[in-house]
């Protein structure tokens, strides 16, 4: 792969020291160089550093080691700069005042100077992550999952108009019922196509991780475990990840099933 | 970079709603004004006084002291509660304000602190500057103890209402002893100028004051309009802001430095008036919502139109003696921060 395609490069970045002491085990060194368009799961055991990893490609974390970020070096670059070609969904939504929806739709956009089609990319992202129904009410009153999704479609607006730029993602689907699941994940996915963004996003569902993405950071007690393709789908790694029994199904034209199975009955591999 | 993040006109608030409720208040408060300058010790009647021009009495009393008096009680009140809506934005926290976290007892205790101990530079000062010592050295105060309680509110309890508050109530108990300090050094003239003035009092009103006190709130409201946005984009919580291109650090430090120079100028030049600015936030979230665009400038004028309102009780309940008006912010203030408390019970259990 040539140098130029390299959207995203850490190379030893690990947190700076005060902001590790916090946390007992030690987290990194991490070197992943990402490309653009590319769609990438984080998978691992909770606790076991997905998040901070996120929060060091986002900037969240003071860290130690080089990042380089459309071959500039991060630390070149201003906030201002970075919200246009970057976005990051946290898992976590509070807003101290109660913000309508179109108002916290619109702060996707708030470093832009000169923003003409303002209006009409609140409403596309909307409805992008099918909150067109819900930008009149305030954000209080809005359930779990339709908060996640007012975010994301802050997020949408926040990149509408960029391309090769990267997205963030911590835990999209938490909140949300299988049928949404799927189909906001599909909203995401062909959002950043159609742009050529890359999508980075900390997942649970082993089997979503492996469907709809192509590649699989995995991550165990703070450090990359593996990193690989989703395709053929990795059991054996996933096993030692989560410390468990993977079963698996072959399918006919679809990518294999690889499901939980209990560890007191037999098995086979 | 963002000094001039423009405002985008997509919201609905912006119609014609928002112009009418503005048009309600500023007419409710000029109506009041002119209501507020009859009152008083001496009566004032409007056709006597255009019609008589130059020997009478209340010619003078109605353009050198009351109105004087009553357009600085509007300045003060704009400023009280635009240092109330920023304070609460910084903060991202409903029942902040400058008052009970400690900046406007910052502020008073240094102008204790000069108004003491500057006695004894007295052959040092042409008389000129003397005028000054009180709100550089309000300011000072109001200043550092801003930036203290950011940092210390911020390192101790991160994002919690009740750290913030209890950091306010260590900060208050900590500038009082100063005050107390100071009081206990006084002579029994300074003494009395000081308990007088930590009550407030908007008895010193003059056109030279007056004329500083806009010109401070014309810029004030200029920088705060072009940073509402992104006091907007800081509620969704320092992560998002940091995410969607906002200068954090910059923003903070220019949200302290206005509000402890509000804070400081009305502390600097009538005393502490609590209350005023944890109030006006507060009615004019209730009407135009939580948008800073609007929430900035509608509670300048409702603080204006609380003080005014305050100050001419103060002045009229007790004809001819005057009533310390921050007797009445506080008898105004303090029911309203029980409900506020009663409102949030939930979130302050947890």
């Amino acid at each position: 792969m040539t140098e130029d395609k390299i959207l995203l490069s850490l190379k030893d970045v690990s947190l700076k020291h005060s902001s590790a002491h916090v946390c007992r085990n030690t987290l990194g060194p991490f070197s992943i160089d990402i490309k653009s368009n590319e769609r990438i799961a984080i998978l691992g055991p909770s606790g076991a550093g997905k998040s901070t990893l996120l929060h060091i490609m986002s900037g969240l974390k003071e860290c130690t080691g080089s990042m380089n970020f459309l071959a500039k070096s991060l630390r070149q670059m201003s906030v201002q700069e970075l919200s246009y070609k970057r976005a990051f969904l946290p898992q976590q939504h509070e807003t101290a005042f109660n913000l309508s929806n179109e108002l916290i739709i619109s702060l996707g956009r708030v470093a832009r100077e000169h923003d003409p089609e303002l209006i009409q990319i609140i409403k596309e992202s909307a409805r992008s992550a099918r909150v067109e129904h819900l930008l009149d009410r305030s954000y209080q009153t809005l359930s779990g999952g339709e908060k996640a999704r007012v975010h994301l479609a802050r997020i949408f607006a926040q990149l509408w108009d960029q391309h090769n730029g990267i997205m963030l993602i911590d835990e999209p689907l938490a909140a949300l019922d299988p049928g949404l699941q799927i189909e906001l994940l599909e909203a995401i996915l062909t959002f950043c196509h159609k742009r050529s963004l890359t999508v980075i996003a900390i997942l649970h569902d082993i089997q979503q991780a492996i469907e709809h993405f192509e590649r699989l950071i995995l991550i165990k007690d703070g450090k990359i475990m593996a990193d690989l393709p989703s395709h053929p789908a990795p059991q054996r790694e996933l096993e030692i990840l989560y410390e468990m029994k993977l079963e698996r199904f072959t399918r006919s034209g679809r990518k294999d099933l690889l499901i939980p199975c209990n560890p007191r009955r037999p098995h086979t591999i | 970079m963002h000094q001039s993040a423009p405002l985008h006109g997509y919201s609905k608030f912006m119609g014609n709603q928002t112009i009418l409720v503005y048009a309600i208040s500023l007419i409710v408060l000029i109506v009041m004004a002119l209501i507020a300058v009859t009152l008083g010790p001496v009566e004032i009647n409007y056709l006597q006084s255009l019609s008589t021009d130059d020997e009478m009495v209340e010619n003078y009393i109605l353009w050198q002291v009351r109105l004087p008096r009553i357009l600085f009680c509007i300045a003060i009140g704009t400023s009280l509660g635009l240092a109330g809506a920023l304070t609460q934005g910084l903060f991202r926290n409903p029942l902040a304000d400058p008052g009970l976290l400690g900046v406007s007892s910052g502020a008073a205790a240094a102008a204790a602190g000069a108004i003491v101990f500057s006695g004894s530079w007295d052959w040092a000062m042409p008389e000129v500057l003397r005028v000054w010592i009180l709100p550089i050295a309000a300011f000072c105060g109001a200043l550092s103890i801003c930036f203290l309680l950011d940092r210390l509110a911020r390192w101790l309890t991160p994002g919690s209402v009740m750290g913030l508050l209890l950091t306010g109530i260590a900060i208050n108990a900590l500038v009082a002893a100063f005050i107390g300090l100071s009081s206990y050094l006084a002579t029994d003239e300074q003494l009395r100028n000081l308990s007088f003035w930590t009550m407030g009092s908007l008895a010193g009103a003059n056109w030279v004051i007056l004329s500083l006190m806009m010109f401070v709130l014309v810029v004030a409201f200029l920088c705060s309009q072009k940073l509402s946005l992104q006091i907007n984009a800081l509620s969704l919580g320092e992560t998002v802001a940091a995410q969607v291109g906002i200068n954090l650090k910059k923003l903070r430090q220019r949200i302290i430095l206005m509000v402890a120079f509000l804070s400081a100028c009305a502390v600097a030049w009538c005393g502490m008036i609590g209350f005023i600015s944890l109030i006006a936030p507060h009615i004019a979230r209730a009407i135009v919502g939580p948008d800073h665009r609007q929430v900035l400038p509608l509670s300048m004028l409702l603080g204006a139109l609380l003080l005014l309102l305050a100050d001419t009780l103060a002045r009229t309940v007790a004809i001819p003696a005057e009533v310390p008006v921050g007797i009445f912010t506080a008898l105004l203030g303090a029911p309203f921060f029980l409900s506020l408390l009663a409102k949030q019970r939930k979130a302050l259990i947890q």
